[in-house]
């Protein structure tokens, strides 16, 4: 029994990677270009997921720190010539230097802090980043190069497809190792677990830098990837999306972000037509979901499951 | 000398309208532990409100002004009952559920009222003349002086009242604050209506000296959490010396550094205090 519960957990993910070879051979360019999307927001929300979903740390830097990622990436490649490979290291390393300062300032003084202020430092990033137009090209955006000599969506897939994954990985080695066993004893009680000699403040401040690097990583990818970076890209409007993808799909869970991500991305795709409308609509949906069904999609689903199986 | 002045009593105008607002963020928060991120959104519907009501239908700004902050007073129970409520006990969720909301207020204004600043009627015109040094608009020693007043108010329903007294009793201690009686689900829910309508009352009293858009919201917002980071965390008093603090700085960087990053100032702060002195200026250090 607990064999074949192993080699499930083996197989049922081994299943879905081969799965995921095959879209370039039959999707249309547009629907690969969504595919590349959302296997971005898979990273984003996963990371996201990873501080707030195990470790109960609501941060609103997420796509702040995407950002990061990217400028730094872009103004290094546009500048200095650097190579988009080394910029994207570089970008994260920034993005985690960022977050482990604002994570050593805030966390010890509690999750509302770290809100507030990671709330705050997004704004000012855009401030920032609209008003230094020599360095970032403001509103207009940075162009900046793109990873392969010949551009294909195909290559842009398989690369956004290997670090997802490599992103998963990690996470769930994390939520599974020593370290992942202390973030859910610091969720479910923080006093037990700090008299158990737990370290709860580094605890979460390493679970914070980790997700700030992953999200600085993710931004870098998708900024050469688009080969035009915006203040959209740490906006607090992607921030929410990236948000509403780990509330929908089911937050503290491994899966529900990916759900998540996947679901919202193609949806907006069929209610682009509503225009902006569509933000409304997922924010609405996003608040029904953390209001009568914490447990997300995934929570959902596990639920009827187990009541089916029984009855 | 005289510019200075001016600049000067910008920064105490705004800084008593920033320690309203800042009051609002702040009572949630010491009653509730719940930081409300809406709470720019309702400063801007306040706005938004005060000016439909005054030109579009017509109704006196006087009367325009109370019957707008009286809606998100009502706006701020329903917030309460249906999606605040649920959370207490667990601020993660409080957390994401206002910061959602947020997002969904902001792109409900953007589509009702528009994406255009708009400015309600002022009440008086003209200037008067300050001791001699310099001309200040009527409009905004109006707004002054009600600020004063209100802000009196507040120090009255807080520490003289029955309400007032239960609101403490609840932010010392829930527990033996209901065990004598303090019914403190109803306290919250009018506390957060109170919240909201004081973000309501900062809205309408900045509407016609700096017209509201729906996506200045979040800049609001923030100016209201530094002021209560600053301040200390459920201090009255430290509210009202933070907003005058965060009020003064940010009209002479402005004037003096650079506009463009007037709200840097805030951020810059906050980061300080944190730093320095993360209890604020009259929080109980933990």
């Amino acid at each position: 029994m607990v064999d074949n519960m192993e080699t499930k957990k083996i197989l049922i993910p081994l299943l879905f990677i081969i799965l995921a070879i095959f879209p370039p051979f039959f999707l249309s360019q547009y629907w690969l270009h969504v595919m590349i999307i959302s296997l971005f927001y898979v990273m984003m929300a996963s990371s996201w997921n990873l501080i707030a979903g195990y470790t109960g740390q609501v941060s609103f830097a997420h796509a702040a720190f995407s950002g990061v990622g990217a400028y730094v990436s872009g103004m290094l490649a546009v500048n200095l010539g650097t190579s988009p490979w080394l910029g994207i290291l570089i970008g994260a390393t920034v993005a985690a230097l960022l977050g482990l300062g604002l994570g050593f300032l805030c966390i010890r003084m509690g999750g509302i802090y770290l809100s507030l202020t990671t709330l705050g430092f997004s704004e000012i990033l855009r401030i920032i980043i609209t008003n230094e137009d020599q360095w970032t090209r403001g509103t207009m955006g940075l162009q900046v190069p793109g990873f392969f000599v010949e551009y294909s969506k195909a290559s842009y897939y398989y690369l956004f497809l290997i670090v997802a994954i490599l992103f998963l990985i990690l996470i769930y080695w994390i939520i599974h190792s020593e370290m992942g066993l202390s973030f859910r004893a610091v969720l479910n009680d923080e006093l037990a677990a700090s008299s158990s000699g737990i370290d709860t403040i580094r605890v979460r401040i390493s679970a914070f830098t980790i997700s700030s690097a992953m999200a600085g990583m993710a931004g870098g990818l998708y900024g050469h990837y688009l080969m035009l970076i915006t203040p959209d890209i740490p906006s607090l409007g992607q921030m929410f999306l990236v948000l509403a993808m780990a509330v929908i799909g089911g937050m503290g869970s491994f899966i529900g972000p990916v759900v998540g991500a996947f679901g919202l991305e193609i949806l907006s795709e069929y209610i682009r037509i509503y225009g902006e409308y569509h933000v409304l609509i997922f924010g609405l949906v996003a608040l029904a979901v953390a209001r009568f069904a914490p447990e997300g999609m995934v929570g959902i689903i596990k639920r009827r499951w187990k009541k089916g199986g029984f009855s | 000398m005289s510019e200075f002045l001016m600049y000067l009593t910008n920064g105490v105008v705004m800084g008593v309208i920033n320690a309203i607002s800042a009051i609002g963020v702040s009572l949630i928060v010491g009653i509730m532990k719940v930081v409300n991120f809406a709470h720019g959104e309702l400063y801007i519907f306040a706005g938004y409100f005060s000016y439909h009501l005054s030109v579009s239908l017509g109704l006196s700004p006087l009367l325009a002004m109370p019957l707008s902050v009286f809606f998100i007073f009502l706006l701020g129970i329903l917030m309460e009952r249906t999606l605040i409520r649920p959370t207490y006990g667990d601020e993660m969720y409080s957390l994401i559920i206002t910061f959602v909301l947020s997002i969904v207020l902001q792109n409900a204004a953007l589509l009702i009222f528009g994406p255009y600043p708009n400015k309600p009627p002022n009440l008086l015109s003209g200037a008067t003349n300050i001791f001699g040094l310099f001309h200040y608009g009527n409009q905004r020693l109006l707004s002054f002086g009600l600020s004063i007043c209100i802000l009196l108010s507040i120090f009255y329903l807080i520490k003289k009242t029955w309400f007032g007294k239960s609101v403490r009793a609840i932010s010392q201690d829930r527990g033996m604050a209901s065990l004598v009686g303090v019914n403190h689900l109803k306290i919250n829910m009018v506390s957060f209506g109170l919240g909201a309508a004081l973000a309501g009352t900062a809205g309408v009293l900045i509407a016609p000296i700096f017209p509201v858009t729906p996506t200045g919201s979040s800049a609001i917002s923030l100016t209201a959490f530094v002021v209560v980071v600053l301040g200390g965390m459920g201090s009255l008093k430290g509210c009202v010396i933070g907003g005058l603090v965060l009020g003064i700085l940010e009209n002479m960087g402005a004037a003096y550094i650079s506009t463009m990053y007037r709200h840097i100032f805030g951020f810059i702060i906050l980061i300080l205090v944190l730093v320095f002195r993360p209890w604020g200026l009259f929080g109980q250090k933990a």
